[in-house]
């Protein structure tokens, strides 16, 4: 093992959106429509679902998975297959600029592929088990990952990214010291946080429009983490904790001051009323029935998530030459895996229909 | 990149000549003899058609360079509507057609 393989094997040169958006746009045609997922929803039986998704593009996916068993596992796994290969196939076509743009913003793949190998290390999981949370859609490939879920301890882990010459090797470094001194990994993921929205947010420079769209989306997943890390601490004593510590720099609406009045703030209500004025506001507006009838954090997570969901699909609707197509077909095919990830899991454990078509993301 | 550098110099070359020979003709044409009211009129006419022909087929290409990116991307995903692609392929023809017409309208008036 040399190190990580790279993703990109060929692109059409220079800035033609043409070829890569038309081919995108094929693609996109072939995503599954609502009346489609309400018929795997209904689907009597496990049986039934794979026979529905046989016939899709997923066919291919799901007879090489189907072979250890038709079981839930396998058809998620064929499914997680589907995604790889489709980013990895997006990626070989898109021109320089897209592909450029699109490498950066994939890169986050990298870090949640990380952490969830740094998390299992942590809890002493078999590498089978955290094989099971990867997907490799960023530039590590399943091999890559594979050698280092085989890796004995945390430590390991970040050795062999020194090893391979990894961007992210160093502040993977200087995260381990802070974990090692106090036990929390929080603060090895911190590292990787941080340095994802550094790196991905200085890498993306420029002033055309393109670049500026990348931006965006960006911003919002940072924004995202910091509001997601803000209603986290409203469960924790912010007394004692450096709240500045959590901020990543980078955020498109939520600056590091108004980050640091919304962390102090004594109740979730307060840090709503405060986010009516941002672009956030309506949309965690909403969710707060929900959150008053579950009582947990991660409705506003989801309804964050949400949000930037459809944010990201919305700028496929811009111009038509830009790269606003290839990221919404990119996030579409995601929500979609998402979706269809959800709808296996649900039909496994016997979900009640109405519940399984609540959990689903935009469709 | 070497191709696009070689594929630019070409280009440019092509149209600095197109345009410098006729203008060094004209230069030695008048500044040798006389030049005929007549022969000035044929000269411009000549130039005029030849200008008319020459950028709508620099247009048409440049739509079906274009559209053949595209129409390329299309087919790639979706071979069944390589009926369409086709069409749009042909349509900027239309525009060198004008061209043409155009041309021997201005040479035949």
């Amino acid at each position: 093992m040399t190190g990580p393989a790279t993703t990109r094997n060929k692109a059409t040169g220079g800035k033609d959106y043409g070829y890569g958006n038309a081919r995108i746009r094929g693609m996109k045609s072939r995503l599954l429509d609502e009346a489609f997922m309400e018929g795997l929803i209904a689907a009597p039986d496990m049986n039934s679902l794979i026979q529905n998704l046989a016939d899709t593009e997923y066919g291919p996916d799901l007879d090489e998975a189907l072979i250890h068993g038709r079981t839930a596992a396998s058809i998620d796994e064929a499914l997680k297959n589907n995604l790889v290969r489709t980013y990895r196939k997006v990626q070989g076509f898109l021109n320089d600029e897209a592909g450029y743009i699109v490498s950066m913003l994939l890169g986050r793949w990298d870090i949640f592929n990380i952490k969830t190998v740094l998390r299992g290390k942590h809890m002493h999981l078999l590498a089978e088990e955290i094989a099971e949370g990867l997907l490799p859609a960023g530039a590590l490939s399943r091999v890559d990952l594979d050698a280092l879920t085989m890796l004995p301890d945390v430590k390991a882990v970040v050795d062999t990214a020194a090893t391979w010459g990894l961007a992210y090797a160093p502040a993977m470094r200087g995260g381990y010291v802070a974990y090692m001194q106090s036990g929390e990994l929080a603060d090895l993921e911190l590292a990787l946080d941080r340095y994802y929205a550094q790196t991905a947010f200085a890498a993306l420079t420029g002033r055309s429009a393109n670049v500026r769209i990348a931006r965006d989306i960006l911003g919002m997943q940072i924004d995202t983490m910091n509001l997601v890390m803000v209603f986290r601490l409203q469960k924790a004593d912010v007394e004692s904790i450096k709240v500045d510590e959590f901020y990543l720099d980078g955020g498109r609406s939520i600056s590091s001051d108004l980050y640091r009045e919304l962390a102090h703030m004594s109740d979730v209500d307060e840090v709503l009323d405060r986010l009516k004025g941002t672009p956030y506001g309506l949309t965690l507006d909403q969710a707060v029935l929900k959150y008053l009838e579950e009582n947990t954090i991660s409705v506003f997570e989801r309804a964050l998530e949400d949000y930037h969901m459809r944010k990201a699909l919305a700028v496929g609707r811009g111009d038509p030459l830009g790269i606003g197509v290839s990221i919404a077909y990119l996030w579409a095919k995601q929500n979609e895996i998402t979706n269809l990830r959800i709808i296996v899991k649900g039909k496994s454990v016997g979900m009640p229909i109405d519940r399984v078509r609540g959990e689903l993301i935009l469709v | 990149m070497i191709k696009n550098r070689l594929a630019k110099w070409v280009f440019g070359s092509t149209v600095v000549a197109a345009w410098l020979v006729p203008a060094i003709a004209f230069a030695q044409e008048s500044g040798a003899a006389e030049v005929s009211a007549d022969w000035q009129t044929s000269a411009a006419k000549a130039g005029a058609a030849g200008m008319a022909m020459g950028l709508s087929a620099l247009g048409a290409g440049y739509a079906q360079a274009k559209i053949g990116s595209a129409g390329a991307g299309t087919l790639a995903e979706r071979p069944e509507v390589s009926i369409w692609i086709i069409t749009l392929q042909a349509l900027p023809e239309i525009i060198v057609l004008l061209g043409f017409v155009s041309a021997i309208m201005i040479n035949g008036s």
